[in-house]
């Protein structure tokens, strides 16, 4: 009897369902970011705004490498529904530990699919996250740098003005 | 009751059967044929994985507990040119079916891993 699944898609629908669900993560991500850069924008903290409209463009990228990549495999991409998203922040360092706390949870959730995919023996997978993990290292840094700067500079007086200003210059460079 | 010319017809390989319904497989037509609910009907590769689909996310035990629920279900697939119209029991019946059949296909993959992909 022919293997017509196998023929017709590399991925294993659970390994599927779990791209999809990635996918959808990446979406919510994307459009987190915009609300952060809305709020951002709205009270008067430019750098940060284009910072976050700049994680959302790559949020959105992460989120269309998933989608082709489960449809070359021959999967079935499913275009996301993405609901509730916060539009208010009480403080401008809650923007930044929100945006950490999603970062963490985008890495927690790859990490989950790769440990599926050594489950499935889906070493092909597992070879297209690496690139994932190598760029979740950069986000999270860059997340947890953001936020360093409360503590550095500290919110009093020009404080935040000083923050926003040191946004833009964050930047990720290690080679390892 | 299964369909008589399916059962005797060498086109098609039985994937998997239940006392109430068959799932065959055509390898020249690359699709498989469902014998269920008194019909016959053809499904490719991807109705088969969206009928599934379908079929699992019915919360059955949510049904019975909900006085208000019907007791039918439509499963309408998009894109594809069955649709079927259960009872609670027969889906019960028809989860079996699809999961049994699912079972065999991905043994059918071990099978065709080991014996003719693999060179260890």
């Amino acid at each position: 009897m022919k293997d017509i699944i196998r023929v017709k898609s590399l991925l294993s629908t659970e390994i599927e369902e779990v791209l999809n669900q990635q996918i959808k993560k990446e979406a919510q991500s994307a459009s987190i970011y915009l609300a952060m850069a809305s709020w951002c924008d709205r009270n008067g903290f430019d750098n940060s705004a284009d910072y976050f409209y700049k994680q959302s463009e790559e949020e959105r990228e992460h989120q269309l490498k998933f989608f082709k990549y489960v449809l070359d495999m021959g999967g079935t991409a499913i275009s996301p529904e993405v609901t509730n998203i916060k539009i208010e922040y009480n403080s401008f360092r809650e923007v930044f530990e929100d945006a950490l706390e999603q970062e963490v949870s985008v890495t927690e959730s790859i990490k989950a699919i790769a440990s599926r995919c050594y489950k499935e023996q889906d070493f092909v997978t597992l070879e297209f996250l690496n690139w994932f993990f190598k760029e979740q290292r950069e986000e999270e840094y860059k997340a947890r740098r953001a936020l360093e700067l409360f503590e550095v500079i500290g919110e009093e007086g020009t404080g935040r003005w000083e923050i926003d200003r040191h946004i833009p210059k964050i930047s990720y460079s290690s080679e390892a | 009751m299964q369909v008589k010319e399916v059962v005797d017809n060498p086109k098609f390989t039985e994937v998997f059967t239940t006392a109430r319904g068959a799932i065959y497989q055509s390898d020249s037509e690359t699709c498989w044929y469902i014998d269920f609910a008194g019909k016959l009907a053809r499904f490719d590769y991807r109705c088969l994985l969206k009928l599934k689909r379908a079929i699992d996310s019915i919360d059955i035990e949510q049904k019975l507990m909900d006085a208000k629920s019907p007791d039918m279900e439509i499963i309408f697939i998009c894109a594809c040119d069955d649709t079927y119209v259960l009872t609670l029991t027969q889906i019960i019946h028809f989860k079996e079916l699809l999961q049994g059949t699912f079972v065999m296909l991905d043994l059918n993959q071990i099978i065709n891993n080991r014996l003719y992909r693999t060179a260890v």
